[in-house]
């Protein structure tokens, strides 16, 4: 009970962080914190679970267990340099269009929505695939924000099961509404 | 005691625990004909991949080797799907040699070295039990698509982590 309090004020006085910074740091620890403290990349991921919730099975148990691998296959193509443009607009649009699709409890075939999740995802992968930090790091680094990235997925989808009751609905789709905002702002150079 | 210590810890780094959790699920994912046959051959990959320690007169490509095989074992469990036995025995032999040689011992005596690799397959055999055990304890729906998920944060983080020794 009294611990609540205490894990709340430590949130807060954390020192806030953007992902993407282009810090070359490794360990488990850092690829665990590397998406966590990206406001972007977090509402986006977060919304990938969302939306799970509304299309319902078997897209709320698929988009965790794909999204990882095409975002791998982003992050190959930044390590290899390859060009993509407008990296940072596509993760912001992700949120963008993400947060719209949960708020609107959009149900599109199956195909749709994995395609536009796996379009996002090589976005996502492709930042972190530019920053993987060399040496002998870089598993622990990759590990890290995989799962890290993971559980986010997992979040989302764990606040998503709220839309078995009504209530429950309102309040996943007004977190889309949000999620929408956060990357409008990211879009617009407010945040 | 201490040379066996050592080649224990000496096991318990990133690369080698992404293949042979890899591996695990895999055993544990899969029925008997492909589970069967796994912790053998890991064993006897394992003793060959020790006795070629002596033959590597450079460094080897172990570190690739276990990468590109902890990402398919990965991908294996990621489409849970009955897969013929001998993919799961390659994969066990393959990673068996592959540790060893990517960890040589760094003892001075004969026997310091051997009580070294001997410590050094004690933690890959009991991580990759422990591993298979538990994905075989995974029976309801929602703990098998766990088991997948495991395997795709596996599967991902080695194909980024070979993206980056093949691109730098």
């Amino acid at each position: 009970m009294g611990r609540l309090p205490i894990v709340f004020a430590a949130l807060l006085l954390a020192t806030p962080a953007l992902a993407h910074t282009g810090e070359g740091t490794g360990g488990f620890l850092a690829g665990l914190a590397h998406p966590v403290f990206g406001p972007d990349h977090v509402v986006a991921m977060i919304a990938v679970g969302l939306w799970g919730a509304f299309l319902g099975q078997p897209a709320i148990f698929l988009l965790p267990i794909v999204f990882p691998l095409v975002m791998a296959f982003g992050g190959v193509l930044g390590i290899l340099g390859a060009p993509l443009p407008a990296v940072e607009t596509g993760i912001a649009s992700s949120a963008i269009v993400l947060g719209v699709m949960v708020a609107l409890a959009a149900r599109p075939p199956l195909w749709i929505a994995a395609v536009l999740v796996g379009a996002f995802a090589i976005f996502h992968g492709y930042a972190h695939g530019r920053e993987l930090p060399d040496g002998a790091n870089a598993v622990a680094f990759s590990a890290g924000f995989v799962i890290a990235t993971g559980l986010l997925h997992l979040t989302g989808i764990a606040f998503g099961l709220l839309t078995r009751w009504p209530a429950g609905r309102l309040a996943v789709r007004g977190a889309g509404g949000v999620v929408a905002l956060v990357g409008l702002a990211y879009l617009g150079g407010l945040a | 005691m201490t040379a066996f210590l050592g080649g224990l810890i000496q096991f318990f780094i990133p690369t080698h625990l992404l293949a042979v959790a890899a591996l695990g699920l895999l055993a544990g994912q899969h029925a008997r004909p492909t589970r069967a046959d796994m912790p053998g051959m890991l064993i006897a990959g394992l003793v060959i991949g020790s006795a070629a320690i002596a033959l590597a007169m450079r460094e080897t490509p172990a570190a690739s080797v276990l990468l590109v095989l902890a990402a398919i074992a990965a991908s294996v469990v990621v489409v849970a799907r009955p897969t013929p036995p001998s993919i799961g025995v390659l994969l066990a032999f393959g990673i068996g040699v592959a540790l060893p040689l990517n960890a040589p011992p760094h003892e001075i005596t004969i026997p310091a070295a051997i009580a070294a690799q001997i410590g050094f397959a004690v933690a890959a055999l009991a991580t990759f039990v422990l591993v298979t055990v538990v994905a075989m304890q995974a029976t309801r729906p929602w703990q098998r698509i766990g088991v997948r998920i495991v395997g795709s944060w596996i599967a991902a983080s080695a194909i980024l982590v070979l993206a980056l020794r093949l691109a730098r």
